[in-house]
């Protein structure tokens, strides 16, 4: 019941809400970005950045990526996909903890074209 | 909606737990305020709901603490529930200002069961209660800066709010005692002191984090905080119906008047927990429009 409830304030808010918090951080590839390959996944922060869990994902599911960065605070979070990405669409979202304590978490969608 | 981070349903339980803590901490530091101010003011019987309200909250207080480290570290791990006993995920927490908060905030708290020994004993719980409050100038955007200033308001928005909040049970008993009238009259007059207190420090904060008028209306940090200030007014109204109808009427021993003081400040109570709430949900899924 309890967690229902939840789910159900979960799917009515969510669509209302914008990421926000951290300052516009540059991702690679930019959000939204249409490319023809991906050497690499990057995300920059103003502030140092605890990134904890990150994960890709494709319509076929989770996208194995190998992470350069670890899990100390970083201004900038490096991760390289293992294989060559397939065309597609692909959305990496990440987890994490500011400096300041607060929880933090984000995401960057990107399309890969042929 | 501006500086409004994803909800959950993690998110909304880490609210539910902040909100309690919050309710704990100033119930703790209220109640040990409440029978040192009030030791030769207040009956015996008073006094001593005053002492089990601090030592009960207390002890909520560090249950809350430990609960809440758990639901941070499940928040940050991505792992869902199972994140919240990871020693890794837990270890990240206590490294982290929340862990810095903990330590005062638990020692303020266990200073707080002091109150319950004789002599001495109210010293050590008010040493506490300023720990408690000190433990909120430890987190999030409090360590912004002006640091120092921010530090201060904070501890002096708590204190205040505190000898508000940790009043309200004790008084509502009060107004069942024969000399509950003077005590509630006396309440009053410090009272307006601190509420004067409590809104200036309070307004300070929000004019340091919100840094301009036209942020409160953008933004979702200044719409929580614009409906935290209308909750605050209705309470106010309470407050000052209170002081001046109906303790009067009480001293006047008017036909009714017990009952109509006991509800109002009952309703002073659901408008705190109200407070409580909004707060939390200020703290912790909005960004300050300075931090923008």
């Amino acid at each position: 019941m309890i967690k229902q409830t939840l789910l159900g304030l979960t799917v009515v808010v969510a669509p209302a809400l914008a990421f926000a918090h951290s300052k516009s951080e540059a991702t690679t590839p930019a959000d939204g970005a249409t490319v023809t390959e991906v050497p690499e996944l990057s995300m920059r922060f103003d502030d140092p950045m605890r990134i904890i869990s990150v994960t890709l994902t494709s319509p076929d599911g989770d996208v194995e990526i190998e992470r350069e960065t670890g899990m100390d605070p970083a201004t900038e979070f490096r991760a390289l996909p293992l294989e060559e990405l397939a065309p597609g669409s692909y959305r990496f979202d990440w987890r994490g903890m500011a400096s300041d304590g607060h929880p933090m978490q984000g995401s960057f969608s990107f399309t890969v074209a042929e | 909606m501006t500086g409004l981070a994803p909800i959950d349903g993690l998110v909304v339980l880490a609210i539910l737990a902040k909100a309690i803590g919050y309710g704990a901490a100033l119930l703790a530091m209220g109640g040990v305020l409440f029978s040192v101010v009030f030791a030769k003011h207040a009956e015996a019987s008073v006094l001593r709901l005053a002492k089990q309200l601090a030592v009960c909250a207390a002890l909520v207080g560090l249950a809350v603490l430990a609960i809440r480290f758990g639901i941070r570290a499940a928040r940050i791990s991505g792992m869902g529930f199972d994140g919240a006993t990871d020693p890794m995920m837990l270890g990240f927490v206590w490294e982290s200002p929340l862990g810095t908060a903990a330590i005062w905030r638990g020692i303020g708290e266990l200073a707080i069961l002091a109150i319950l020994l004789p002599r001495f004993g109210h010293w050590i719980s008010l040493v506490g209660s300023v720990a408690i409050a000190t433990s909120f100038a430890q987190v999030g955007h409090a360590l912004g800066e002006p640091r120092s200033a921010l530090a201060v308001l904070i501890v002096l928005h708590l204190l205040a709010a505190a000898f508000w909040v940790g009043a309200l049970i004790p008084l509502r008993r009060a107004a069942l005692a024969p000399d509950g009238a003077d005590l509630l009259h006396y309440f009053g007059n410090l009272a307006a002191g601190g509420v004067a207190a409590l809104i200036l420090a309070g307004t300070s904060l929000a004019w340091l984090l919100s840094g301009s008028t036209t942020a409160l209306f953008g933004t979702a940090y200044g719409l929580a905080l614009l409906v935290k200030v209308a909750i605050v007014a209705v309470l106010l109204g309470f407050a000052t119906w209170n002081k001046l109808r109906l303790v009067p009427a009480l001293r006047s021993q008017k036909p009714g008047a017990v009952h109509a003081l006991r509800r109002s400040i009952s309703m002073e109570i659901m408008a705190v927990a109200l407070i409580l709430l909004a707060t939390a949900t200020l703290t912790s899924v909005t960004t300050p429009p300075v931090n923008l």
